[in-house]
């Protein structure tokens, strides 16, 4: 059997994790380790990048039988698209662990590493049972971070996430056994495998509907889509630094990639039936969250709207059934997840320091910080959308999509560069720049740990503005290969 | 070739501006680095630049070639490609020499403007980014390249006008900038993406766009054509987008006068001229953006006469002076709106700079009844402003008169009598205001006796002294054939011309008799109220005209404050009443379902965790199994 690289970055966190569980290691300890072991996987990650071929089919695959009788397959794959999002977090998660670095509890850490573990197999899994494995084993030490390690309300922050995601993934569930059960009654034998479950022929439209809305809520639940996105406020404002920055910059994109990676193959003429009504959901998301966003006052649940504001953006570009929407969706995912979790990052330790969510409380912090407020600013240019960071090239791109999808959706979708200055400026005003006389004297400037832990975000944004085509070559065969093999769009 | 260049001369003010942004950071974290250096660096960056236009433009001399650098493929998707291009003809080298000679100048003024400020490195960080970013718009070979110069410059004026950020007042002035630009940018977004379905099937830089639009349908040509004027309102401060202007005043003065000389708000004007090849297309939006540009110069016009600080009404006449530019660009004058950006950014830079000479004597006092009998204090200032004040109030032969002849001669000529009119009147509007400043600064009687003032050091002076030499000869480049003349600037820019108008000689002698009598008319009206002012009366005004006719108040009113309500409706209501409602709805009654059902096992939860623990051990040791 050969040497599974996919597997090593799986398990290796978790492998860590259970170890430490058992062995004696302090707090500090485990962070250590914990540290090295995202460094080792960001090592081996780098490799899968050198190594992954320019074609838009799956590579460094991984098919070995599970549970035999029901056609359960241990079955791992990267294209271009969990590619970069693999890139992504591979290099977010060291970054965040310098972040995150003092005061943590050991528990902290191995959840962590228990979710890096949860977060890389939902990317890898190409069989539906094992997709949904990981996406279960993801959440739940969430769920124990924020109920543990949370402020506020953290215990009905974590009721309320729980009661959203179980009902989205009952509801995933139940369609992927469905999709089972329809695959063995129409080929004699049992497979979850998704090349495999791509093959069924004999669903009705009716089923087929009910079944693409199952998938869909689940994860129009972890984006969140509009109307699904009332979890997002509490959760964000409640969690721990560590907690929102992975549920933010990591996970609701997997809600996104879940939808490329089996929603479309699966279901590709409803994909595109129902494309007009997600590209429309998502602007409409874009504008409705980027409105509510403009009167918080909690820092955390401004950057909570914005994000939905984003991620309806992306699935805009996702259903925009052209190269120019889904490249820019995917480099959307990549730049705003940089550049919202490194938000959320600073934000927690301006809470941290000082306490405060409230923006009026704040102010003057630029002052104080004045290395902290460059990377604000960086972060918050790239959420604008400004040329010369990667928030423009996405947003460019996914207008560009719009556009050619329908000429109005184009028009309405390109608001967006109003409605994030909207409120980010006035906010950096409030929050950052202007003195309004609290105290803010135990606020600290960024150390060199966490200079080093942003500059990767920093640079990366920056660079993907300057010379963005240099990140794309290597996920466009990818969305060719969705739009002619997979849609069968010929002139897109 | 040495093509090459053309990037140079935007990255050489981008790595000044690099470097001298991390030199900051290690100035106020590590050890301290004299100014001298930030000096040297800064204020050399945009005359490097400079001299690299100056060797492309003694190239162009008499010839009418192009010069092309891609550096590199900035974008490739599904095979077509957007590079990061620069375009050098002779429209954008124009705008280059000055751009940078005029910022350059800025820079070094700024340099003692400055000298005692904490933040003096940042300041030169943004100075220079600010000036790459203008260099980048007007260099760049495609719309997409250039609206990254355009954005680039609007947040470098938001971070110069809330530079001292401490003070909410002055964010909130660069927040409304920002905002303003982005409601246009939103506009230049849309046009640059229709263009791209409708005219970028052979690519997206302006060679292969001229050349594709003439098949693009006439109503998407009028399309493209309006929402790119928006992007241009925006930028350029025209009627109904010209609120951040005035507010953006809050910024230190060398700001002011870089905003409004030589760069951003002349960007608008630039972009129509550049795209000269669409409105050529569609003369009727041509005739909207020539009557906006009449509007919004009367309309400033009339502001700037009732207006009490000293930048303020600066800041007005730099609108009022866009507008003459957009009349000219609008009836396809390209090359004469070019020619009056050109005087405008020597004459314009001039009184900021002076105004801010006066401003720091008077250890910032802005307000011009409190300033008065500056004429013997600073005489040097007094006499560069005089000529910067004759020339925008067209006196012959200073600069303006040259650029704004030729403006009313475009719109007479074009048989646009209305604009013409609005123009005149303008002409009288800007001598009496200029004036107004000028004699009541200079000529009043002392506002106060006691003053000490706060000395002017060379690199204040300097500058003024080459900008009034500019303002007076500025205009020589245009001096039409008329008066014996070779209207050179006519002749670079000729693909720019209008070359449809014809005026009769005596017509034209007619029109300038009448400019220059209607800046007669101004002075004396002026003269007449406010030389030898007496600065014991300090005028209170009210009313439509000082308050600006209301517009900040009926935007606040009618938009912001009904955004805001939606966005409280939509956060407080909407998701916590109705879409959270129903969602905890259904979750308690699952809840209570849970209970009944939980009633019905009694199950110990030790042999639960007993459970689970098998689980684990046995899917690991499986997936062990299978891996080996």
């Amino acid at each position: 059997m050969d040497f599974g690289i996919l597997s090593v970055i799986i398990f290796l966190p978790m492998f860590v994790a259970l170890l430490m569980l058992i062995l004696p290691i302090g707090a500090k300890g485990t962070r250590n380790i914990a540290f090295l072991t995202s460094i080792i996987i960001f090592i081996l990650v780098s490799l899968v990048y050198y190594n992954f071929e320019l074609s838009g089919y799956m590579q460094f695959r991984e098919h070995h039988t599970w549970i035999t009788t029901y056609g359960i397959y241990y079955s791992l794959g990267i294209d271009g698209f969990s590619l970069i999002i693999l890139m992504l977090i591979a290099t977010l998660i060291p970054s965040a662990y310098l972040w995150l670095w003092d005061g943590r509890t050991k528990g902290y850490w191995i959840s962590m590493m228990l979710i890096q573990t949860g977060i890389t197999g939902t990317l890898f899994a190409q069989d539906l049972i094992l997709f949904y494995f990981f996406w279960e084993a993801m959440l739940l030490p969430v769920f124990m971070i924020i109920g543990m390690f949370g402020t506020g309300n953290r215990v009905f922050s974590t009721i309320k996430i729980t009661v959203y995601t179980i009902m989205g993934s009952l509801l995933m569930l139940i369609s992927i056994l469905y999709l089972g059960v329809a695959f063995f009654n129409n080929y004699g034998f049992w497979s979850f495998a998704l090349n495999d479950i791509v093959q069924i022929t004999n669903l009705t439209r009716t089923e087929e509907i009910w079944l693409f809305a199952g998938f869909m809520i689940a994860f129009a639940i972890k984006i969140p889509l509009f109307p699904f996105h009332t979890w997002l406020l509490e959760t964000y404002s409640n969690s721990p630094t560590g907690g929102v920055f992975l549920l933010s910059s990591i996970m609701a994109k997997l809600g996104v990639y879940g939808i490329v990676r089996f929603v479309m193959p699966i279901f590709p003429e409803l994909y595109k039936e129902f494309a007009p009504f997600f590209v429309w959901i998502g602007i409409f998301g874009l504008i409705y969250f980027g409105i509510a966003a403009l009167m918080q006052i909690n820092i955390k649940k401004m950057f909570a709207y914005s994000s939905a504001s984003h991620l309806g953006f992306i699935v805009t570009g996702i259903f925009s059934l052209n190269v120019y929407g889904m490249t820019g969706a995917a480099f959307l995912i990549i730049a705003h997840a940089m550049a919202t979790g490194g938000l959320f990052l600073l934000v927690g330790k301006m809470e941290y320091s000082l306490g405060i969510k409230a923006i009026p409380a704040l102010g003057g912090i630029a002052k104080k910080a004045p290395i902290f407020t460059v990377f604000f600013a960086i972060m918050l240019l790239c959420i604008v959308g400004l040329p010369g960071t990667s928030g423009f090239v996405s947003e460019f791109l996914i207008i560009l999509g719009a556009f050619g999808f329908s000429p109005s959706a184009g028009i309405v979708s390109a608001f967006t560069v109003l409605v994030a200055a909207s409120f980010m400026f006035w906010m950096f005003q409030k929050a950052i720049l202007s003195d309004s006389g609290n105290d803010v004297s135990q606020m600290k400037d960024l150390n060199f740990k966490e200079i080093v832990g942003m500059l990767p975000l920093a640079f990366l944004i920056i660079a993907m503005g300057i010379y963005p085509d240099w990140f794309f070559y290597k996920i466009e065969p990818t969305i060719q290969h969705y739009l002619i093999d997979i849609l069968e769009i010929r002139n897109y | 070739m040495s093509n090459f260049l053309l990037a140079w001369i935007v990255l050489i003010p981008l790595l000044s501006s690099a470097a001298l942004g991390l030199m900051y950071l290690f100035s106020i974290k590590i050890v301290k680095i004299p100014n001298i250096v930030f000096t040297l660096i800064g204020v050399s960056a945009p005359f490097a630049s400079f001299w690299i236009a100056t060797t492309f433009f003694l190239q162009m001399i008499g010839n009418s070639e192009i010069f092309l650098y891609k550096a590199y493929r900035w974008l490739g998707v599904d095979g077509y490609d957007i590079d990061m291009g620069f375009m050098a003809d002779k429209l954008s080298i124009f705008m280059v020499l000055f751009i940078t000679f005029v910022g350059g100048l800025i820079h070094l003024y700024a340099s003692g403007y400055m000298k005692n400020d904490d933040g003096y490195g940042k300041f030169f960080f943004y100075f220079n980014l600010f000036i790459a970013s203008m260099l980048l718009l007007v260099l760049a070979d495609s719309p997409i390249i250039m609206f990254i110069g355009w954005e680039g410059v609007g947040v470098c004026s938001y971070f110069l006008i809330s530079y001292y950020y401490e003070d909410e007042k002055n964010v909130q002035a660069g927040n409304k900038a920002f905002i303003a630009n982005r409601v246009g940018d939103l506009g230049f977004i849309i046009a640059m993406i229709t263009m791209f379905y409708y005219a970028g099937a052979n690519g997206f830089d302006y060679i292969n766009l001229e050349a594709s639009m003439a098949s693009v349908p006439p109503d998407v040509l009028t399309f493209i054509g309006l929402a790119l004027f928006v992007g241009a309102i925006g930028k350029s401060a025209q009627i109904p987008l010209f609120v951040w202007l005035p507010d953006a005043m809050a910024g230190p003065t060398p700001v002011s006068a870089l905003i409004h000389a030589a760069t951003m708000v002349t960007a608008g004007v630039y972009m129509v001229a550049r795209f000269h090849f669409l409105y050529d297309l569609i003369p009727d939006v041509g005739l909207i953006i020539a009557y906006v540009g009449a509007f919004s110069a009367l309309f400033a016009a009339v502001i700037a006469t009732k207006q009490t600080d000293i930048k303020k009404i600066l800041a007005y006449s730099t609108m009022s002076q866009l507008g003459y530019m957009f009349i000219a660009v609008g009836l396809g004058g390209y090359s004469v709106g070019i020619f009056h950006v050109f005087t405008h950014a020597f004459f314009k830079a001039l009184l900021f700079m002076g105004a801010g000479a006066v401003i720091v004597a008077l250890h910032h006092e802005q307000n011009i009844f409190k300033m008065g009998g500056m004429k013997n204090k600073t005489p040097l200032v007094y006499f560069t402003m005089l000529i910067a004040t004759l020339a925008i109030a067209g006196i012959p032969p200073f600069a303006g008169f040259f650029s704004k002849d030729e403006i009313l001669l475009t719109a007479f000529g074009s048989g646009e009598y209305l604009i013409w009119i609005m123009g005149v009147v303008t002409a009288v509007l800007t001598a009496y205001y200029m004036f107004r400043l000028l004699f009541v600064v200079f000529h009043g009687s002392n506002y106060k006796e006691e003053r000490k003032l706060h000395a002017l050091n060379k690199s204040i002076t300097m500058p003024l002294v080459i900008l009034a030499m500019g303002s007076m000869f500025a205009g020589l480049i245009g001096v039409p054939e008329l008066l014996g003349g070779h209207n050179l600037i006519g002749i670079w820019l000729s693909d720019w011309r209008n070359s449809s108008l014809h005026v009769a000689h005596d017509t034209e002698f007619i029109l300038m008799a009448v400019n220059i009598l209607a800046a007669i008319v101004g002075i004396s009206i002026a003269y007449k109220k406010f030389f030898k002012y007496d600065m014991k009366i300090v005028p209170q005004y009210e009313g439509m005209i000082w308050n600006k006719f209301y517009i900040d108040e009926i935007y606040d009113r009618f938009i912001v404050q009904k955004i805001k309500k939606i966005s409280i409706f939509i956060s407080y209501k909407v998701d916590v009443n109705i879409i959270d409602m129903v969602v905890m709805g259904l979750s308690r009654s699952f809840i209570r379902g849970g209970h009944f059902i939980s009633k019905l096992q009694n199950a110990n939860t030790r042999f639960y965790a007993f459970t689970m623990l098998i689980g684990i051990s046995v899917i690991s040791t499986y997936l062990i199994m299978v891996m080996r």
